[in-house]
């Protein structure tokens, strides 16, 4: 285990030591977990917690989570939808698809909560931006992601996803599968640093990348707060919330205080044996030092070549910012990071929310984010790292064929775009399919913790396996992988 | 370790009421699996245990809910084999003759949906090893253990008995009972041959009461004094002080705000979408409401009927926050479900809201039922009333129910889902059949016209007059600064005019004017040229000249020249350049360059050398102001560092440019161009002010080091002039500008006055009319009163003046726009100028419409829903003269003594507070799927004290903290025998160890260091303050938007739900610890507190003494032996430290030591 400062230091910790062997306590990420209620969990004699293993072979290790705040237009990224252009300006009910909006068609969708938000808009309202097709697959890709294109047979396209939630809480519902005005539920992220834990003891093993203002800033909710992501900036000098001393404190003189802490906490179980709180708050202590000194060096790209920040788009004023994140992303994984979940967008509903100017929206957005993704998978791809992590690109629903405000497009929750690459999954697939408007998800329909169940599959873990005693999670908590776009 | 786990119906029923799909009924599930079926001893022993551990469960699991002790759908039950047999109104589902066709197998194994068992959205149906479990099972001739039990009798759950006061028991431990919850607890540790553990030392003792009772620390001269304390009664004594003292509320208040879901508001934006403003009125209710020691029963009342019960009592009123809390503007049916599901969870112990899509599954609560508890509710909406002194809503106001939309009708939500009411019939209120202890009576209640005419509160009008008057003090207030400015600027035409007579000279603005030319202490550098300096300037290239007050370089042609600095520039640096460009042949450079390499600029560069510059060119169809750069001898322009601007030969310009590290920002004459970050890495080297292709002069130049509060913009988007920028260096056409703009500023305050002045006017006016009008109304049987009387004339009037006022307003305002205008934007303004003045013209000449009315001042507003569209507001719900009186009679059954539930569930949350854990662990399900109370006689005894004693809870505390259970030691020494009966404290043989609250190590922090301010009320603060404010922690502004970083890494409260906090222990939280300012900022106060020159007590040394006293301060105790050798030996390494970056101090030794106390797990824990 990697300690504070010098042998001097462990020398001086051996009483620590074997008052922690007294404890038996193993030192995993449950050994920092919630505290409480203890008997509540003696009455189910069955449950054990998870062990750190996967429940069967997987095929990725880590996973970094794209997450495009506001809602991506699906007609104008990954669902080219000629039809829109063809019939622009006319209403739905005057083209061959007015079916679209037959109501028993949209009774049958999963009935939103009411929300004025997200109406139906009739007039269709043409595609902003021409489209092509790319690579082997020849799969069509609207011109605003020329990076992300070329890198088409890196990945598997599900065109048929569909959420309920007609407003932005689809964004919290989108991580945790439940709606937003449901009780809290634990992201997916949080589920698999609890099902798999750490692989690299001196990192924090979820990190969340960019603001999250509109959802839960919290993921592990009843998992417990041990699950959270850690919060991190792009900023080698302040990385970390309270990452560095907000006083000057000497690098020496804090190693020293911090291995006096220790010290003065071992001593309180001469009073007070078998304490696991005090065992809980000795490693958590351990882990926050390592944490401050290790994250720093992670998120300085000096030895990063020119080459490769290029790549990202660092050099690039509009790219810069995601790109820095991306690489980050990148150096966490070769750490043995699990979990990076990057929200791109912030500030009120989401960046991505086009209610008018979508095309002048959408064209400043994909600037900013294409490149780096191109070079994500790029890179990933020529250090052999693809294969063990998902890379996955989702939005909280799609948006409406019609126009709003005359140039902009509403929430759209009865269909929208996710693409995945890497860890196992297909490349240059096309998953699922939306009518001639993108109106409707009609193939292989998939809510969203079917994309859940895909990434903890391929990281090995079966969710009902994580489930705890008094949660139990209900089939669509769980979802189904969608096997067809795996390898 | 331990896990959370609480328990709540939606998850664990899954009311996925999101989705249109109905809700499935499941508990745990245990793994089945493929199970062998042993040989021996016996296949039917075999199968026996089979039942017992996997079939049973599972039947409970899927069948009980509807086929059990809580319901028998069409007659049958399947809680036991007896029962199968017994069967329903099908027969048997079990069949002897010829198991394998058996009813309960064909019923769960049935292909069609439509008849198979659970019910299609009920349930999954059964997985096919389920299915030959069972099947098996039932071929083995369904053998099943003797003794096998029905399920009890769902209405007999020991939470809905009517509570009665058990016996205290007799024990044989008598000396160490101290009162009857000591006889309740000595009674299970006799049974269970369990030894309590000693009492904890005096000095734990004495921060725990602290700590419990008022959420603060003793100080080391509380602690000694206790300590030393003689007399027997020191502990009651200190009990009674610590209850009466006003931060008991405070500490208290933090607790009941966890339960009762305090929450500031929130929304997106500014836009308020849940809760409301002002809430902490609700919160100052709850900390005084305990100071005074309100009894729990009236404050629950008051929280649910204030408004009804004390409709003219504004001190009461808000109460009602804790309904106002639940105000979502979007939509009814959340607001509506959370209210129910936190009335059930919070003040029953009942989960209420699993009844939302279905009939509850555990408990007698019928899907009727949630809808009924809704219909108490469902006439209720939130207004915010003006409070004494500040008519301005935004600012502050009252918020509270009323009941606005009486007839509305509650239906029942097929599924759950709020698109599919039955309307057949509408839902009165009522409560569960299982806990109606009687008839709920429900009586309209008249409201004083105060309630519903709120504006006829006494103290409004005379509101609505001072925030009128303070408008007219704000206004009078910017009129002055107005002139102020006005005058200043008529002094700056008047320097730049008798400058221009001059010719020279130039007025250097930046960080000080007061410096004479040269370097200051600041390193600040300035010289306007009065005189040449020499020693001070190099110059290169082209042809320099000094002249008094300008450095001209006279040379023509495409060659640089340059006048470079003597001394080293500071690295960051803010420095500006006053110039005239006054020919050249193209391209008419000038600018600043810096980090020049070159020894000589004129020479050719090397490869190695660089430089970056900044620079405003003067040339034809281009002029613009660029950022360049270049390494080695190719010179770059990038694009993103070009702004065009006009550029004029003859006129003066300033030039401002600001570097930090490759941060570099750019002004002219004070506007803001341009943001660039240099794309080549900073290096020293020679600033200099340069010429290309261009003869200039400089008129003066300032070279400041960047200061840290100046923030320098990133270059993310490009900036738009802003054209009323005043300039920095005030040349005289725009000094002219700067004062046509003033003397508009003044004309426009002045209007600004006249609008304030009339709408006084208008207020005080319309107060007396209104208050003839009462006068008039209230004389019983008089007849209306004429509308046009003398004071409604009068304050009509006023409000047309006002109207006036606010149209030359209007013109003001434009005609300031169109100075300021640039050109281009002149005409449309212009035509708007046009308009305006004509609209004024009309105001002042209209006439009141005959039979027009004055508006009434309004006293409240109601807070509008948008339930419709999201961008506009519902249609105003009225205050009606008469509530329904349905929450008040709900309140009045849930305080009811006779109620089953409510004071038990109260008893066990302020036991569960001062203890460590609570009497039934479920603290918001006393139903069957809650757990049961581990001492159930002591519950119901305490519950019944707190009843008998009118719901004192002061009453109750005290006898709580002094009981000898309370005052144990929480440590396991010495108590192995107990540990192995009962590892998990299950009997309290011990005292449970506490993780301190959020607030309570915030506070802790600040009282140790003595910086803590205790004043008790007022607004929440604000995030942005939160950083610098010392007060206590439950003033911080708190909403599921808005959380303080430090509270929350403690596991600060969840506004959503939270019943018990997590004591969560993360690396995060050492971060915090350790690092925060909060903390580090304390260590040194504290340290350096402790030896302050001169006082008592000072410890000069950092030695055993120094150690003491920190520990007392900080941990309450003094350390050990080992405890002080420990520190002693970080002592010496910090001061034996020799790192040139880390001088050792004693000083810097103690702040570290003490820093270290704050880490100490001690610090955060109540033991």
């Amino acid at each position: 285990m990697p300690h504070f400062c010098s042998d001097e230091h462990v020398r001086r910790h051996l009483p620590r030591r074997t008052f922690l062997a007294d404890m038996g306590m193993g030192f995993t990420g449950m050994a920092l977990g919630a505290m409480l209620n203890r008997e509540a969990l003696a009455n189910t004699a069955a449950w054990s917690p998870p062990n750190g293993l996967p429940h069967f072979a997987p095929k990725a290790k880590s996973v970094i989570w794209l997450f495009m705040n506001g809602g991506v237009s699906h007609m104008e990224s990954f669902d080219p939808k000629p039809m829109i252009t063809k019939f622009g300006g006319k209403s739905i009910k005057e083209t061959p698809y007015a079916d679209v909006q037959n109501p028993d068609k949209l009774a049958k969708e999963r009935a939103p909560v009411p929300d004025a938000n997200g109406n139906q808009r009739n007039v269709l309202f043409p595609l902003q931006i021409g489209y092509k097709k790319h690579g082997q697959s020849g799969i069509e890709v609207s011109d605003w992601f020329p990076h992300t294109a070329r890198n088409i047979d890196k990945i598997s396209i599900v065109r048929s996803m569909w959420t309920t939630d007609s407003n932005h809480g689809a964004q919290t519902q989108f991580h945790t599968g439940r709606h937003m005005l449901d009780p809290a539920s634990p992201t997916l992220g949080a589920w698999a640093h609890y099902g798999l834990g750490s692989l690299n003891d001196d990192l924090p093993q979820f990190i969340s990348i960019g603001t999250r203002e509109y959802w839960n800033k919290k993921d592990g909710i009843y998992l417990g707060p041990a699950h959270d992501a850690v919060p991190l900036r792009i900023d080698p000098t302040n990385p970390l919330d309270f990452g560095t001393p907000e006083r000057p404190f000497g690098k020496k003189a804090q190693a020293e205080g911090f291995s006096l802490v220790e010290r003065l906490n071992a001593l309180s179980g001469i009073e007070y044996p078998n304490d696991p709180a005090t065992a809980a708050r000795i490693a958590s202590y351990e882990l926050a030092f390592r944490m401050q000194q290790s994250v720093p060096n992670v998120i300085d790209f000096s030895q990063e070549s020119e080459e490769t920040k290029n790549l990202y788009g660092l050099n690039l004023p509009h790219c810069k910012e995601f790109g820095q994140q991306l690489l980050a992303a990148r150096r966490f994984v070769e750490r043995g990071v699990r979990f990076i979940q990057i929200q791109h967008g912030g500030g009120g509903a989401g960046a991505w929310d086009a209610h008018s100017g979508l095309k002048s929206n959408h064209t400043k957005l994909s600037l900013a984010v294409d490149q780096p993704i191109g070079a994500l998978l790029e890179d990933l791809d020529r250090r052999g790292l693809l294969d063990e992590t998902i890379v996955i690109f989702a939005t909280e629903f799609g948006r409406t064929p019609g126009s709003q405000d005359s140039d902009g497009r509403d929430h759209h929750p009865f269909a929208f775009s996710v693409w995945m690459a890497g860890g196992g999954i297909k490349g240059g697939y096309v998953h699922g399919a939306t009518d001639e408007l993108g109106f409707h998800a009609v193939e292989n329909r998939h809510y969203v913790t079917d994309i859940h169940a895909t990434i903890l599959k391929q990281l090995g873990l079966d969710s009902r396996q994580l489930e705890i005693p008094g949660r139990k999670r209900l089939a669509i908590d769980h979802g189904t992988p969608i096997d067809d776009i795996i390898a | 370790m331990r896990h959370r786990f609480k328990q709540r119906c939606s998850t664990i029923l899954g009311c996925l009421v999101r989705f249109s799909w109905p809700c499935v009924a499941l508990l745990q599930l245990f793994a089945i699996g493929s199970v062998a079926v042993a040989d021996s001893p016996s296949q039917t022993e075999a199968h026996r245990s089979v039942y017992q551990e996997k079939l049973k469960p599972l039947l409970a699991s899927r069948c009980f809910s509807c086929h059990g002790g809580l319901k028998q759908e069409a007659g049958l039950r399947l809680d036991t084999v007896e029962l199968m047999f017994e069967g329903g109104e099908s027969g048997a589902v079990i069949s002897k003759e010829n198991p394998g066709t058996s009813l309960i197998l064909s019923r769960v194994s049935d292909p069609d949906p439509a008849s198979r068992m659970p019910p299609e959205g009920e349930g999954e149906p059964l997985t096919p090893e389920q299915l030959s479990l069972l099947k098996a099972w039932i071929v083995a001739g369904v053998p099943a253990p003797a003794d096998e039990r029905p399920e009890a009798d769902p209405r007999d759950h020991w939470a809905f008995q009517p509570r009665t006061r058990p016996a205290v028991p007799a024990v044989t431990a008598a000396a160490w009972v101290k009162n009857p919850i000591d006889a309740f607890l000595a009674n299970g540790y006799e049974r269970n041959g369990l030894t309590p553990q000693p009492e904890a030392p005096r000095s734990v003792l004495i921060r725990r009461l602290y700590l419990d009772l008022i959420g603060l620390p003793p100080t080391a001269a509380q602690l000694a004094l206790l300590e030393s304390d003689q007399s027997s009664d020191w502990y009651t004594q200190l009990v009674d002080q610590l209850l009466a003292d006003p931060q008991h509320g405070v500490r208290w208040a933090r607790h009941w705000m966890d339960i009762w879901r305090f929450s500031d508001w929130w929304g997106l934006g500014e836009e308020v979408r849940n809760s409301q403003k002002h809430m902490w009125h609700w919160r100052d209710w709850i900390i005084e409401s305990l100071n005074a020691d309100t009894p729990y029963d009236e404050m629950v009342r008051q929280m649910l009927a204030a408004d009804e019960i004390y409709p003219d009592d504004p001190t009461k009123l808000r109460a009602t926050g804790y309904l106002v809390r639940n105000y979502f503007s979007f939509n009814r049916t959340p607001w509506m479900d959370e209210t129910v599901e936190h009335v059930g969870k919070g003040l029953l112990g009942l989960t209420m809201n699993c009844s939302k899509c279905h009939d509850h599954k555990f408990d007698p609560i019928q899907q009727e039922d949630f809808y009924k508890m809704r219909a108490f509710f469902e006439p209720y909406h939130v207004r915010l009333d003006i409070v004494p002194g500040q008519a301005d809503l935004a600012q502050d106001g009252l918020p509270r129910v009323y009941d606005g939309v009486p007839e509305m009708p509650t239906y029942l939500f097929v599924r759950g889902e709020d698109t599919k009411p039955d309307t057949s019939r509408s839902i009165q209120p009522g409560v569960p059949e299982v806990i109606a202890f009687k008839e709920i009576v429900i009586q309209p209640v008249s409201l004083p016209k105060t309630a519903f005419q709120p504006q006829r509160q006494p103290w409004v009008i005379e509101a609505h007059a001072t925030s009128a008057a303070g408008t007219v003090k704000a206004a009078e207030q910017s009129l002055t600064q107005a002139i102020e400015k006005r005058t200043a600027a008529e002094r700056a035409v008047a320097a730049e005019e008798s400058k221009a007579a001059a010719g020279t000279g130039v007025a250097i603005a930046g960080p000080s004017t007061a410096l004479a030319n040269g370097l200051s202490a600041a390193g600040e550098f300035r010289d306007d040229f009065s005189a040449f300096d020499s020693a001070r300037w190099k110059t290169f290239g082209g042809s320099w000249k000094h002249e008094p007050g300008r450095m001209l370089q006279g040379q023509d042609g495409a060659t640089q020249s340059a006048l470079r600095l003597a001394s080293a520039p500071p690295r960051n640096f803010d420095v500006t350049a006053q110039f005239t460009i006054l020919g050249g042949s193209q391209w008419r450079s000038v600018g600043l360059a810096f980090d020049v390499s070159q020894p000589d600029p004129s020479q050719s560069a090397g490869a190695d050398d660089s430089q970056l510059m900044i620079y405003a060119s003067a040339v034809d169809n281009g002029q613009k102001v660029q950022a360049s750069y270049t390494t080695g001898a190719r010179w770059e322009y990038p694009v993103e560092g070009k702004v065009s601007h006009p550029i004029a030969i003859g006129r003066s310009y300033s030039l401002r440019v600001a570097a930090r590290d490759t941060l570099v920002n750019v002004w002219l004459d004070g506007r803001e161009l341009m943001a660039w970050r240099s794309p080549i890495k900073r290096r020293d080297g020679a600033m200099q002010f340069t010429t290309f292709d261009c003869i200039a002069a400089f008129h003066g130049v300032l070279v400041a080091p960047l200061a840290d509060s100046v923030k320098l913009r990133e270059p993310t988007v490009v900036p738009t002039p802003d054209p009323t920028a005043t300039p920095a260096g005030v040349p005289l056409e725009a000094a002219r500008n700067a004062l046509a703009v003033a003397r508009l500023d003044v004309a426009l305050s002045e209007r600004s006055v006249g609008v304030a002045q009339a709408k006084l006017q208008s207020v005080q006016l319309r107060g007396d009319a209104m208050r003839a009008a009462w006068a008039a109304e209230d004389v019983p049987n008089s007849p209306a009163p004429p509308l046009n009387d003398k004071p409604a004339r009068a304050a009509l009037q006023a409000e047309r003046e006002v109207a006036i006022a606010r149209a030359h307003h209007r013109v003001a305002e434009v005609e300031l726009s169109l100075a300021k205008a640039t050109e281009d934007k002149k005409p449309a303004i212009q035509k708007q100028l046009t308009t305006v003045r004509e609209e004024a013209e009309k105001a002042v000449k209209a006439e009141a419409p005959p039979g027009d009315s004055f508006v009434e001042l309004i006293g409240a507003q109601w807070s509008p829903t948008r339930f419709r569209e999201s961008r506009s507001d519902d249609k105003t719900i009225p205050f009606q003269p008469t509530s329904t009186g349905r929450r008040r009679a709900l309140a009045q059954w849930i305080t009811d003594p006779r109620n089953p539930l409510t004071a038990r569930v109260a008893v066990n949350h302020i036991w569960m507070r001062h203890m460590g854990k609570p009497m039934v662990s479920t603290v918001f399900d006393f139903g069957r799927k809650g757990n049961a109370p581990v001492n159930p006689e002591l519950l119901d005894w305490l519950a019944s004290e707190l009843v008998d004693h009118q719901w004192n809870m002061k009453q109750l505390h005290r006898l709580i903290v002094t009981s000898a259970a309370y005052r144990m030691s929480s440590s396991t020494l010495g108590a192995e025998s107990n540990a192995k009966l009962d590892p998990d404290n299950r009997l309290l043989w011990r005292r449970e160890p506490i993780r301190l609250e959020a607030q309570v190590i915030r506070d802790c922090s600040l009282s140790i260091a003595g910086t803590l301010e205790l004043a008790i009320g007022g607004p929440s603060i604000p995030p942005s303050k939160q950083a610098d404010s010392k007060r206590r922690s439950i003033y911080f502004f708190h909403s599921n938007n808005d959380r303080n970083l430090f509270l929350s890494l403690f596991d600060e409260a969840d506004v959503k739900e939270c019943y018990q906090r997590d004591q969560s222990i993360v690396p995060q939280q050492a971060l915090a610890l350790s690092n925060a300012q909060l903390i580090h900022d304390s260590a040194s106060r504290l340290s350096q507190r402790l030896s302050a020159a001169g006082g008592t007590g000072a410890i000069a040394s950092l030695d055993a003494d120094f150690i003491s006293e920190a520990f007392l301060a900080v941990l309450g105790r003094r350390p050990s032996p080992a405890e002080t050798a420990t520190c002693l030996e970080s002592i010496g390494v910090w001061q034996g430290q020799t790192d040139p970056n880390e001088p050792a101090s004693t000083d810097s030794a103690k702040a570290h030591l003490v820093w270290a106390l704050f880490n100490h797990n001690d610090f955060v824990t109540l033991r």
